[in-house]
C-alpha cells in the first residue's frame, strides 16, 4: 500500500490545524485545531507501522496512538475547563483579549 | 669563659627595640608607652649587673671581644660590626642603664600630662640605646655611630619644648657645637687608622688592636700626637670642655629628667670613655696629654667659677658638670685612667641625683631660680636630704663618693707631679681650689633652697613616690659607689682591677722613662706587684689608695670654710646684695661667661649665619618653592588631564554605557513578550520549520 495518501492526508491536517492554531480568534477553535495536528500524527504513527511491519501483528504504532487519543481527550478536557473559566470572567473567549502574561 | 658577656649586645638592643616599641604603638598602652621603656631597661640593668659582677671577680683580665664583619672597605680591609666587653664597658653599662632606668622612673611622674608624653620615652630609649652602642662598639667607626645617635638623641631632646624659640636656639647650639667637635674627631680616627693600615692589619679601625700597636710601639709619635688631638677636639665639645662647653648650660632648655640623663651617665661622659678607651694610645705622648691635662684644669676651675653667679639652679648644676668633668679630663692628663673613670662612675650618681632632686623642686614651685625657693627643708623632706647627700658627694665631703674619686685625681696629679710633670702639681692645686669652689656654690644654692622662709608663690609640696624613690636609690649609691676604690676595698678586687686591662696594667709612659724617678714601687694591684713597678718605671695603674691625713685636712677645711662662708651671706635667706654678684669686675665677667657666648655671637655665628641665610633663604623660597610648586602644579595638572580622560571618558561611559545600552536593548526585546499565545505559537512553528531546514542542509 502506497505511503502518500495517507502521508498527504496527514500533512494536509496538520496544516491546517496550525494555521487554526495560528490564526483562530476563537478559543474553542484554537483547541480544535491542536486536536487536528494530533489526529494527523497518528495517522502518521498508522501509516508509517503500516510500512514497517506490514505482515504482522506489532501493533506499537496504534498503540502510541492511543496514548495520544487518551492524552489529548485529557488535554481536550482541561482546555474546554480553562475556557469555561476565561469566559465566566471575560464574557469572551476571543484569544487576543487574554494577554495578561506579557510585559 | 665568655659567660654573660656574649648578650652585651642585649644590653644594648632592649632600649633600641623599647624605642621603637614605643614609638608604634606607646599610646595605646595605660602608661602611655613609660613602662615598655622602665621593663626594657630594667632588663638591660639586670644583665648589665650580671657582667659587671663577671668582669669584677675576673680581675684584671683579657678583654672579650666578638665581631663579625660588616663589609670590605677594599684593599684588604673590614670593616667590622662587634662588641667589646671589659671591665670599662660593664662599668658603663651599669651606669647607664641604671641612671637611665631611675630617671626613666622618674619621668613617668614628672613629665605626666606633657604633650607628647609618649614621643618623650620613646626619645629617652633611643638615647639610652645611642649611649650604649657607643660602650659596646669595637671599632671606632661604630662608636661615632653611637657618638653622632647620641648627639642627633639630645638635640631632639633639649630642644623637646618646641613650641620656645629660646629652647630651638638651645638645641641648635648643642648641635652644632658639638658638631664642631665631631669633625675633628672624625678626621682624628681617620688619621689613627691610616696609621694602622701602615701596619698591615686588615681592621685598622678595632679599638684593641689600635691600643695595642700604640702600646707596642709601632704607631709614629706624629700619627698619635695629631690623631689624638683631634679625637680630644670631638672630646671637648661633647664633654662640654673650655671653649667648647657653651652648649652645656643652654642644654638646660630641656625637661629636667633629661638633663640629669645627659649630664650624667650620657653624652657628656662620652668624651670621657672615649680617652679612657684609647688610653693607651695617647699615653705614648707626654704633649697630648699635657694638652688634655691644661684643658682639663682650665674647664675645671673656670667652669666651676661660673656657677657662682647663676641663679637658675639647673645652670647651676650645669656649670659644675662643666667643672668636674674637667676632673676628669684632667685626670687622664695626669695618667690617671682609674681615677677619670672613676670620678664618671661616682659623678654619674650623685649628679644625677642633684638634677632629679633639682626637677623635684622645681617641679614643687615651678621655677627654675633658687631665689624663689627657700625654706624647701620642711616642706620637701626626702628632696632635701637626698639633696645635702648628692651636695655633699659633689663638694667631696670625706666618706662619700666623690671624696673618693676626687682625691683619687688629686693623688694622680701628685703622682705625675713626682715625675717630675708641671701638670701634675697643676691639677693637684687647682683642684683643690676648684673643690673650695664647688663647696661655696653647692652651699649657696643649699642655703637659698632649703634655708629660710619660702619665698615661692606656691606652697609646696613633696613629689610623689615614683619621683622620690628614685632620689633615694641614687643617694645610697652616691655614698656607696666611692667604696669600690677606697683605702676600705680588696686590694684584689677593687674599681681599678675592674676596669682595668692588662695592657694597661703592664704599660708604662713611654716619655717618662727617662730621669722620671720610680715612685711606682709600692704599685700592687690585683694582688700581683706589677711589672712596670718593678721596674721602677710610672705604671699606670696605682693600686687601692692608702689614707692621706695632709690631703684630709686641707679637704676639710677647705670644706669648712666655704660652708661657712656661704651660711654667713646666705645663711638668713637671700641677701638683697648678693655679694658673688657684687664684686665688681669678677662678677661682670662671670655674668658674661668670660665672653664666650658674645664673642661667639659676634665673630662665628653672625658671619656665618647671616649669608647663609640669605642663601638659604633664596634656596628656600627660589629653588624649593619652585620644586614644590612645580610638583604641585604637575600633579594637578596629571590629576586634570585624567579626570577628564580616564574618569569621565571611559570609566563613567563604560558605566553609563552599560546601563544605557541595557535599558534600550530590553525596550526592544519586551516586546516579543506580548502575552499573545498564538504569536509564541507562530514563532514555535517558524522556529522548527527552520531548524528542520537547517539539519536538512547539513545532512
Amino acid at each position: 500500500m502506497s505511503l502518500v495518501g495517507p502521508l498527504l492526508l496527514a500533512t494536509f491536517l496538520f496544516c491546517v490545524g496550525v494555521y487554526g492554531l495560528i490564526a483562530r480568534r476563537n478559543a474553542v477553535l484554537v483547541l480544535i485545531s491542536v486536536e487536528l495536528m494530533l489526529v494527523s500524527v497518528n495517522i502518521n504513527l498508522l501509516a508509517f507501522n503500516n510500512l514497517l511491519f506490514p505482515a504482522d501483528a506489532a501493533v506499537s504504532g496504534h498503540m502510541f496512538a492511543l496514548f495520544i487519543i487518551a492524552v489529548a481527550a485529557a488535554e481536550a478536557g482541561v482546555g474546554l475547563a480553562i475556557i469555561f473559566n476565561v469566559f465566566r470572567n471575560r464574557a469572551s473567549i476571543n484569544v487576543d483579549d487574554v494577554d495578561l502574561m506579557r510585559w | 669563659m665568655d659567660g654573660l658577656l656574649g648578650y652585651a649586645w642585649v644590653v644594648t638592643l632592649l632600649p633600641l627595640l623599647s624605642a621603637a616599641a614605643i614609638a608604634a604603638f606607646g599610646k595605646h598602652l595605660p602608661g602611655k608607652g613609660s613602662e615598655l621603656g622602665v621593663i626594657a631597661l630594667l632588663i638591660s640593668f639586670v644583665l648589665a649587673l650580671g657582667i659587671a659582677w663577671q668582669t669584677f671577680t675576673a680581675g684584671i683580665a683579657e678583654p672579650f671581644e666578638r665581631s663579625f664583619e660588616w663589609s670590605p672597605l677594599g684593599g684588604g680591609f673590614v670593616l667590622e660590626l662587634g662588641m667589646l666587653v671589659d671591665g670599662l664597658t660593664a662599668m658603663m653599662f651599669v651606669l647607664v642603664t641604671l641612671v637611665s632606668l631611675m630617671v626613666h622612673i622618674y619621668s613617668r611622674e614628672y613629665m605626666r600630662g606633657e604633650p607628647r608624653f609618649t614621643y618623650f620615652f620613646s626619645m629617652l630609649s633611643l638615647f639610652t640605646f645611642s649611649m650604649l652602642l657607643l660602650v659596646v662598639a669595637n671599632n671606632t667607626l661604630l662608636a661615632i655611630i653611637g657618638w653622632e645617635l647620641v648627639g642627633l638623641c639630645s638635640y631632639l631632646l633639649i630642644g623637646f619644648y618646641w613650641e620656645g624659640k629660646s629652647n630651638q636656639d638651645a638645641a641648635n647650639k648643642a648641635f652644632l657645637t658639638t658638631k664642631v667637635g665631631d669633625v675633628g674627631l672624625i678626621v682624628g680616627v681617620i688619621v689613627l687608622s691610616a696609621g694602622m693600615m701602615g701596619l698591615g692589619t686588615s681592621t685598622p679601625f678595632n679599638f684593641l688592636e689600635t691600643n695595642a700597636a700604640a702600646a707596642a710601639g709601632e704607631l709614629s709619635t706624629g700619627t698619635i700626637v695629631l690623631a689624638m688631638l683631634l679625637i680630644f677636639v670631638g672630646c671637648v665639645a661633647k664633654s662640654g670642655q673650655m671653649p667648647l662647653h657653651v652648649w652645656l648650660p643652654d642644654a638646660m632648655a630641656g625637661p629636667t629628667p633629661v638633663s640629669a640623663l645627659i649630664h650624667a651617665a650620657t653624652m657628656v661622659t662620652a668624651g670621657i670613655f672615649l680617652l679612657a678607651r684609647l688610653f693607651p694610645v695617647l699615653a705614648q705622648s707626654a704633649v697630648v696629654m699635657a694638652v688634655i691635662a691644661i684643658v682639663g684644669v682650665i674647664t675645671l676651675f673656670f667652669g666651676g667659677l661660673l656657677a657662682l653667679v647663676q641663679d637658675d639652679l639647673k645652670k647651676i648644676l650645669a656649670y659644675s658638670t662643666v667643672s668636674q668633668l674637667g676632673y676628669m679630663i684632667a685626670a687622664i692628663g695626669v695618667g690617671g685612667y682609674t681615677a677619670s673613670i672613676f670620678h664618671l662612675f661616682t659623678h654619674g650618681f650623685f649628679k644625677a641625683l642633684l638634677f632629679l632632686g633639682a626637677g623635684s623642686l622645681i617641679h614643687a614651685v615651678h621655677s627654675n631660680n633658687i631665689s624663689d625657693m627657700g625654706g624647701m627643708a620642711r616642706a620637701m623632706p626626702h628632696t632635701f636630704w637626698t639633696f645635702i647627700v648628692g651636695t655633699l658627694a659633689l663638694a667631696g665631703f670625706p666618706l662619700t663618693a666623690g671624696f673618693f674619686s676626687k682625691d683619687e685625681i688629686l693623688l694622680a696629679g701628685d703622682g705625675w707631679a713626682g715625675q717630675g710633670m708641671f701638670t701634675g702639681n697643676l691639677v693637684y692645686w687647682v683642684g683643690l681650689a676648684a673643690a673650695f669652689v664647688t663647696t661655696f656654690y653647692m652651699a649657696r644654692a643649699c642655703f637659698l633652697i632649703f634655708a629660710g622662709e619660702n619665698r615661692s608663690h606656691h606652697p609646696p609640696h613633696e613629689s610623689g613616690k615614683q619621683m622620690v624613690a628614685p632620689l633615694m636609690v641614687l643617694a645610697v649609691l652616691s655614698i656607696a659607689s666611692g667604696y669600690l676604690l677606697s683605702p676600705f676595698s680588696s686590694e684584689e678586687y677593687n674599681f681599678e682591677t675592674w676596669t682595668a686591662t692588662p695592657l694597661i696594667a703592664e704599660a708604662t709612659f713611654p716619655f717618662l722613662e727617662e730621669g722620671g724617678e720610680a715612685t711606682g714601687g709600692g704599685v700592687v694591684a690585683g694582688g700581683v706587684e706589677l711589672a712596670a713597678a718593678e721596674e721602677g718605671s710610672y705604671s699606670m695603674l696605682h693600686g687601692v689608695p692608702s689614707w692621706h691625713p695632709d690631703l684630709l685636712a686641707i679637704v676639710l677645711v677647705l670644706f669648712a670654710l666655704a660652708v661657712f662662708l656661704a651660711w654667713r651671706f646666705y645663711g638668713r635667706g637671700l641677701p638683697e646684695r648678693d655679694p658673688t654678684l657684687n664684686m665688681g669686675v669678677a662678677s661682670k665677667v662671670l655674668v658674661n661667661k668670660y665672653g664666650f657666648d658674645a664673642f661667639g655671637y659676634r665673630f662665628i655665628v653672625v658671619p656665618v649665619r647671616d649669608p647663609l641665610a640669605k642663601w638659604t633663604t633664596w634656596s628656600s623660597n627660589v629653588v624649593l618653592d619652585g620644586i614644590v610648586a612645580g610638583v604641585g602644579r604637575a600633579t594637578k595638572d596629571a590629576a586634570m588631564t585624567t579626570y577628564r580622560v580616564f574618569d569621565e571618558r571611559v570609566i563613567d561611559g563604560g558605566v553609563n554605557g552599560a546601563a544605557f545600552s541595557a535599558s534600550w536593548w530590553s525596550d526592544r526585546l519586551k516586546r516579543i513578550q506580548s502575552g499573545d499565545v498564538q504569536r509564541y505559537a507562530g514563532a514555535l512553528v517558524a522556529g522548527t520549520i527552520v531548524l528542520v531546514l537547517a539539519i536538512a542542509a547539513v545532512r
